[in-house]
C-alpha cells in the first residue's frame, strides 16, 4: 500500500477543506443577532406571545407560582424550563452555540457578571432606569449585570441564607428551643449538643462539601458579619485567609472531628441533595436557604418537626449578615419578542406584584418596600428572614469568574474547605489557588 | 464427556449464578420502577407513577421519544444507504482512489467524537444544522461509517462476481444489478449496518450532549438532565422508569436480531 | 491489499473505455461515503485546529489567533496531568478486567448447547443497553436512598452507613468500572468467542491424544492462536477506556474534588464548565487526537507483527 500517495491526497483533501470553514468563520460568532430593543413600550407588549423562560431547579417552586400568576393574568404566556444547577453554565454555553437562549434567561446571581460581561442579555439600560421604584429593588441583582454602566438583569427570585435549627432536636438536647446561636462558638456547641445525643442518623450540622455554590452560600455570611471580605473590589483577588474565615472553618472542622458532628456525607455532598437532611429531621442546626424553608414550613403544618430560623452570626456576638443571592433575570440576546418579555419584566417588577406572588405565598420578595410594609400577617420567621435583606449588610460577590473560582464542581474554593475541614490545610496555599484563578491566570 | 458429574453440576450451578448477576440489573430497574419508594411518585403501593411523571417532564416524554426516533431514523437510513454505496463501490469497482477511500473511512474509528465535536458546534451554526436532529443524526452515522462500510464491503466481496455480470448482460445497468441482484444477498449485512446505528443512536449521550438544546434532547440526555430536577432530591423513581424506557426497544430489537448482531461482529472480526 | 490494481500495464481501446465507466461509477457510488466525510469530518477536524490555534471563548466566539497560548494554558492547567494519570489508570484496570472476562466467558460458552445459549444471551443483554442508560441504571442501583447495593456493603462493612460507593475517589474508581465490566463482557466475550472459533477443533484433538491437560492446551494451543483477537480486543478496548466520558459525567461528573476527571472530561469541563473556552478544549481536543493516533498505529503495528 503506497502510504506516501495516501498521506499527499489527505494533505490535499485538507487544505481544500481548509477554506471553507476559514471563510465562514470570519465574522466570529458571538457578536451575532444581538436583539433590538431600542422601541419597546415602557410597560412592554401584551399580545399573546409565547415567551419562553429558563431558571434553576433550585427555585422551581418560587418560579413556577411567579410563571403561573403571570399566565393567569396576561395574554402572552411564558412557558418556564427548569434547568438543573450543575448543567445550567453547560447548558446556556451551549445554546448561544446553537442561537437557542430562551428569550428570558433567569441565572444565578453569581454567574451574571460573567454571562453579561460576555453579551448573552440585551442592553435593556433605558428600560430599567424607567422604573419608579428602581431603588427599592435589590440592588445586588442589578449590578451583578451592569457591563460599563449597562444595564442588562432585574431581580427575578431572591433566595438568602439563615440560620436554622430543628426545635425537636434542641428540646431533646435540652437547648433552648427558642434560642438559636447568635455567634459561631455558640453554633459549634450547640451542634455537639445534639450530636451528643447520639440518635442514628442525627448530626448537629451539615455541610455540602462538594458543592462550592452552597458553600460561599453558608460560610461567606459570618465572614462579612465580621465586617470582613471574601475578595477585593474588583474580585480579581480572594481574600479568604483573614481570621474570621479561618474561625468559621475551624468551627466545622471541629464538628467534623466530632462524632455525629456533620451529617454523613457532609464530605462527599455535591449539593444534589444537600438540603435534604436537615428537612428530613436529621440536623441539628446549619445555615440554610429560606427558598427551601418554605416546604418546611408546610410539613410543620401537617405534623412534622418545628423550626427556628435567626440570622447567620459571625464570630463576634450582635452582627450578622446574610448572602443575598438566587436568580437574576434579563432578556437573552436571541430573543424575538423583546417587547412581551420586558413585559413580564415590568409585571414583576411592580410593588402590587411582589406582593401578590411572593409576600401573599411567604415567598422573600425582590422589593425592599414590599419586604417592610407587606408582610405584617406573615410568620415572624418570615420576617426574619426578610429583616436580614431589609438591615443591608447582606451581600453578593460580584466576579467575573465567580464560577470558575468558587461554583464550578472541583474549584479551588471547595478544595480550601475540604482541605481546612477534613484534611490538612494550608489556607494561604489554597486562598492563593482561587486569587490565581480569579485573576484570570 | 469424562467429566463427574458432581463438577458438571458445580460448572451448571457457578454459571446460572453468572449468569443471574450480568441479568439482575436490568430485572431491578424494570421492577423497582413500579415499586414504592420514598421521595418518588410512587411513594405508595405498586403502580405507574413514576412513568406519568416522566410522561409530563418538561416538554414531556412524547417529544423525547419523537426526537430520539427521527435521530435514529436518520441514522439507520443513512448507515444503510451510504455503506451498502459505498461498500459495492470499494469492493467492485477498480478505479484509483479507491483504496485511498477505504482508507479514509477507516481512519474515522482512530478520531475520538470528543475532538469532532467542539468543532462541530460552530461548524453547524455555519452550514445552517445546528440544534437540528438531522445535524445529530448525521454526525452519529460518521461514526458508523467505518465498521459498516467495512461489514458491506466484506459483503460484497462474498458475492462471486458472475452474479451481477449475467445480469448486466441481461441489460441491467450496474445500479440495477445493484437493486435486484446484489441487495437480496448483501440484506442480512444491511440489517446488521441497520441494527448497529439504530443502537448506537439510540443510545448515544455525548453527541446531543454538545449539538442539541433541551427541545431537541434525545431520550438519554433528557433523562440524565430530568435526575436532577429539583435540588435537595433526586427522583430516583422517575430515572428508573426512564432507564427502562430506554431499555426495552434495545432489549426487543436486540432479542429479536440477536443473530444480525452476532453476525455484524463476524464480519468485522474475521477479516480484520 | 488488492489484486487488481496493478493491472493497468497493457491497455487495448475497449478496456479503457470499459475503464473509465467503471471509474466514473467507483466514485458515484462512493460519493455519499465521501461527502460525509468531507463535510462532517474533515472541515471539523481543519476547524477544531484552526479554533485550537485561537482565542476562542464559549459565550464570546472567535477573537483571533494567539497560538500557542490555549497549549500552555492546557499543559499548566492543575488538572492536565492528574486526569491523564487517572485514564490511563482507569484504562489499564479496565483492560485487564474486559480481556480476562471476556476470554472466560468465551470459553465457558464456546460450544453451542442450549443451555450455553441461554447463557450467552444472558451475558450478552446488558451489551445492547446504552452507556448512559447503563450509568443511569447504575446511579440508582448505587444510591444509598433506593439502591439495595449500599445496605449490603454497609453491613458487610465496606463502606460508611448512608454514605455512597461514589463519595470517594478509589471506590468511585471502582464502582465505574464495575458498570463498564459489566455493559461491556460480553462484547469482548463475543469477540474472543470467534477466534475461538477459528481455532481448529483437530488440534485440541491431536493435544488430547497426547495426553496434555485442559491448563497445558490452554496455554500452548488456545492463548498463541488467539493472540491476534486478544490484540484487537486490546486495541478497542484501550482506545474506548482513553475517551471515557459518558459514564464519569454521569456517574462522578469528575468529582469527588476531581479525582476521576478524565481526559475527555476536562475538554468538556474546559468547554462548558470552568473556562468556557473552546480554544483550550479544542487544544486538548487535538492533544488527545493526536495522542491516540500514535496509540492507535503502535497498536495496529503489533497487531499485524503477530498475524504473520
Amino acid at each position: 500500500m503506497a502510504f506516501n500517495k495516501v498521506t499527499r491526497a489527505l494533505a490535499g483533501i485538507a487544505a481544500a477543506a481548509m477554506l471553507i470553514p476559514l471563510a465562514a468563520c470570519g465574522g466570529g460568532s458571538g457578536s451575532t443577532g444581538a436583539a433590538d430593543t431600542s422601541d419597546i413600550p415602557a410597560k412592554g407588549t401584551d399580545d399573546g406571545t409565547t415567551i419562553t423562560m429558563w431558571t434553576r431547579s433550585p427555585l422551581e417552586r418560587q418560579a413556577k407560582g411567579v410563571v403561573e400568576a403571570y399566565n393567569k393574568s396576561h395574554k402572552n404566556q411564558v412557558k418556564l424550563e427548569i434547568i438543573p444547577n450543575d448543567d445550567m453554565e453547560g447548558k446556556v454555553g451551549g445554546a448561544t452555540q446553537t442561537d437557542s437562549l430562551p428569550d428570558i434567561l433567569a441565572g444565578d446571581v453569581v454567574r451574571i457578571p460573567y454571562w453579561a460581561s460576555e453579551g448573552i442579555f440585551a442592553d435593556i439600560t433605558k428600560q430599567i432606569d424607567g422604573l419608579d421604584n428602581l431603588k427599592d429593588l435589590q440592588q445586588g441583582h442589578i449590578e451583578a449585570g451592569t457591563v460599563d454602566g449597562a444595564k442588562h438583569t432585574l431581580p427575578f427570585i431572591t433566595d438568602v441564607s439563615v440560620m436554622v435549627w430543628n426545635k425537636n432536636l434542641y428540646k431533646e438536647a435540652g437547648l433552648d428551643p427558642e434560642q438559636g446561636p447568635k455567634s459561631i462558638a455558640e453554633f459549634t456547641e450547640q451542634a455537639k449538643k445534639i450530636a451528643a445525643l447520639n440518635k442514628d442518623g442525627v448530626a448537629g450540622s451539615y455541610l455540602a462539601g462538594q458543592s462550592g455554590g452552597a458553600l460561599v452560600f453558608d460560610l461567606f455570611p459570618s465572614v462579612w458579619a465580621d465586617g470582613e471580605n471574601v475578595m477585593n473590589d474588583d474580585g480579581t483577588e480572594a481574600t479568604l485567609d483573614n481570621d474570621s474565615m479561618k474561625a468559621v472553618l475551624d468551627a466545622y472542622k471541629e464538628l467534623a472531628n466530632t462524632q455525629n458532628g456533620l451529617g454523613a456525607g457532609s464530605k462527599e455532598e455535591t449539593g444534589a441533595t444537600w438540603t435534604a437532611p436537615f428537612a428530613n429531621g436529621k440536623i441539628g442546626v446549619m445555615p440554610y436557604p429560606n427558598t427551601s424553608l418554605n416546604d418546611i414550613f408546610d410539613a410543620e403544618k401537617s405534623g412534622g418537626f418545628e423550626v427556628g430560623v435567626t440570622p447567620i452570626p459571625g464570630t463576634k456576638e450582635g452582627k450578622t449578615s446574610t448572602f443575598l443571592g438566587g436568580d437574576a433575570m434579563g432578556i437573552s440576546k436571541d430573543s424575538k419578542h423583546v417587547a412581551q418579555a420586558w413585559n413580564f419584566l415590568y409585571w414583576l417588577m411592580q410593588s402590587d406584584t411582589q406582593k401578590e406572588v411572593f409576600a401573599d405565598n411567604g415567598y422573600t420578595a425582590s422589593n425592599i418596600e414590599t419586604l417592610k410594609t407587606a408582610y405584617d400577617d406573615a410568620d415572624p420567621r418570615i420576617q426574619t428572614i426578610n429583616s436580614t435583606i431589609i438591615d443591608g449588610n447582606g451581600k453578593t460577590p460580584k466576579s467575573a469568574a465567580f464560577n470558575e473560582g468558587f461554583n464550578a464542581a472541583g474549584s479551588p474554593w471547595q478544595l480550601l474547605v475540604q482541605n481546612a475541614v477534613w484534611g490538612k490545610s494550608d489556607l494561604k496555599a489554597d486562598n492563593q489557588a482561587v486569587t490565581d484563578v480569579l485573576a484570570g491566570n | 464427556m469424562t467429566t463427574p458429574l458432581w463438577k458438571r453440576v458445580i460448572a451448571r450451578v457457578l454459571e446460572a449464578l453468572l449468569a443471574i448477576i450480568f441479568v439482575s440489573p436490568l430485572i431491578w430497574v424494570v421492577v423497582s420502577s413500579f415499586s414504592p419508594q420514598k421521595g418518588s411518585a410512587q411513594s405508595e403501593g405498586w403502580g405507574i407513577a413514576n412513568y406519568l411523571t416522566l410522561f409530563g417532564y418538561q416538554e414531556g416524554l412524547p417529544k423525547y421519544l419523537f426526537n430520539s426516533v427521527i435521530v435514529s431514523l436518520v441514522a439507520v437510513v443513512f448507515s444503510v444507504v451510504v455503506c451498502t454505496l459505498a461498500g459495492y463501490s470499494f469492493s467492485r469497482f477498480d478505479y484509483p482512489g479507491r483504496n485511498l477511500g477505504f482508507m479514509v473511512t477507516l481512519s474515522i474509528l482512530m478520531v475520538p467524537y470528543a475532538s469532532l465535536l467542539i468543532p462541530l458546534m460552530v461548524w453547524f451554526k455555519d452550514i445552517g444544522l445546528n440544534d437540528t436532529l438531522l445535524g445529530v443524526g448525521l454526525v452519529i452515522t460518521l461514526f458508523q461509517l467505518p465498521m459498516s462500510t467495512f461489514i458491506m464491503r466484506n459483503a460484497f466481496d462474498a458475492i462471486p462476481k458472475d452474479m451481477e455480470e449475467a445480469a448486466m448482460v441481461d441489460g441491467c445497468n450496474s445500479f440495477q444489478a445493484l437493486l435486484r441482484i446484489l441487495v437480496p444477498v448483501v440484506k442480512p449485512s444491511m440489517v446488521t449496518v441497520g441494527l448497529l446505528a439504530f443502537l448506537e443512536a439510540w443510545n448515544n449521550f455525548m453527541i446531543p450532549l454538545y449539538l442539541s438544546s433541551s427541545a431537541k434532547s434525545t431520550l438519554p440526555l433528557a433523562m440524565v438532565n430530568m435526575r436532577q430536577q429539583t435540588m435537595g432530591v433526586i427522583d430516583y423513581g422517575a430515572t428508573e422508569a426512564g432507564v427502562v424506557v430506554l431499555l426495552i426497544p434495545c432489549a426487543i430489537l436486540f432479542l429479536a436480531l440477536q443473530k444480525y448482531y452476532v453476525k455484524g461482529f463476524m464480519a468485522g472480526a474475521v477479516k480484520g | 491489499m488488492s489484486s487488481v490494481s496493478n493491472s493497468a500495464a497493457a491497455v487495448p481501446e475497449r478496456k479503457s473505455t470499459a475503464k473509465a465507466q467503471a471509474f466514473k461509477r467507483g466514485i458515484l457510488y462512493a460519493l455519499p461515503d465521501w461527502v460525509m466525510i468531507v463535510v462532517l469530518f474533515f472541515v471539523p477536524i481543519v476547524l477544531l485546529v484552526y479554533m485550537a490555534f485561537s482565542r476562542w471563548s464559549l459565550l464570546g466566539g472567535n477573537r483571533g489567533v494567539n497560538f500557542p497560548d490555549n497549549f500552555v494554558k492546557v499543559f499548566e492547567h492543575k488538572l492536565f496531568w492528574p486526569s491523564i494519570g487517572f485514564t490511563l489508570e482507569y484504562t489499564v484496570i479496565v483492560t485487564i478486567f474486559l480481556l480476562i472476562l471476556g476470554l472466560g466467558l468465551a470459553l465457558i460458552v464456546q460450544e453451542s448447547t442450549k443451555w450455553n445459549n441461554v447463557l450467552r444471551t444472558c451475558f450478552l443483554l446488558p451489551s445492547a443497553t446504552g452507556l448512559a442508560s447503563a450509568s443511569l441504571l447504575f446511579y440508582a442501583l448505587y444510591s444509598p436512598q433506593v439502591g439495595p447495593l449500599t445496605k449490603i456493603l454497609s453491613a458487610l462493612g465496606l463502606v460508611q452507613e448512608g454514605g455512597s460507593v461514589l463519595a470517594t475517589g478509589q471506590s468511585a474508581l471502582w464502582a465505574t468500572i464495575i458498570v463498564i465490566v459489566w455493559r461491556f463482557s460480553g462484547y469482548y466475550m463475543l469477540l474472543m468467542m470467534i477466534g475461538l472459533q477459528a481455532i481448529p477443533g483437530d488440534l485440541y484433538e491431536a493435544a488430547r491424544m497426547d495426553g496434555a491437560g485442559t491448563w497445558r492446551i490452554f496455554r500452548s494451543i488456545t492463548l498463541p492462536l488467539m493472540k491476534p483477537t486478544i490484540v484487537m480486543c486490546l486495541v478497542y478496548c484501550v482506545t474506548g477506556s482513553i475517551l471515557a466520558f459518558d459514564q464519569f459525567f454521569i456517574l462522578t461528573k469528575g468529582g469527588p474534588n476531581n479525582s476521576t476527571m478524565t481526559v475527555v472530561q476536562l475538554i468538556y469541563n474546559f468547554a462548558f464548565d470552568s473556562k468556557k473556552d473552546l480554544g483550550m478544549a479544542a487544544a486538548l481536543s487535538l492533544i488527545v487526537l493526536i495522542a491516540l493516533v500514535i496509540i492507535n498505529s503502535i497498536q495496529m503495528r503489533g497487531m499485524r507483527d503477530n498475524t504473520k
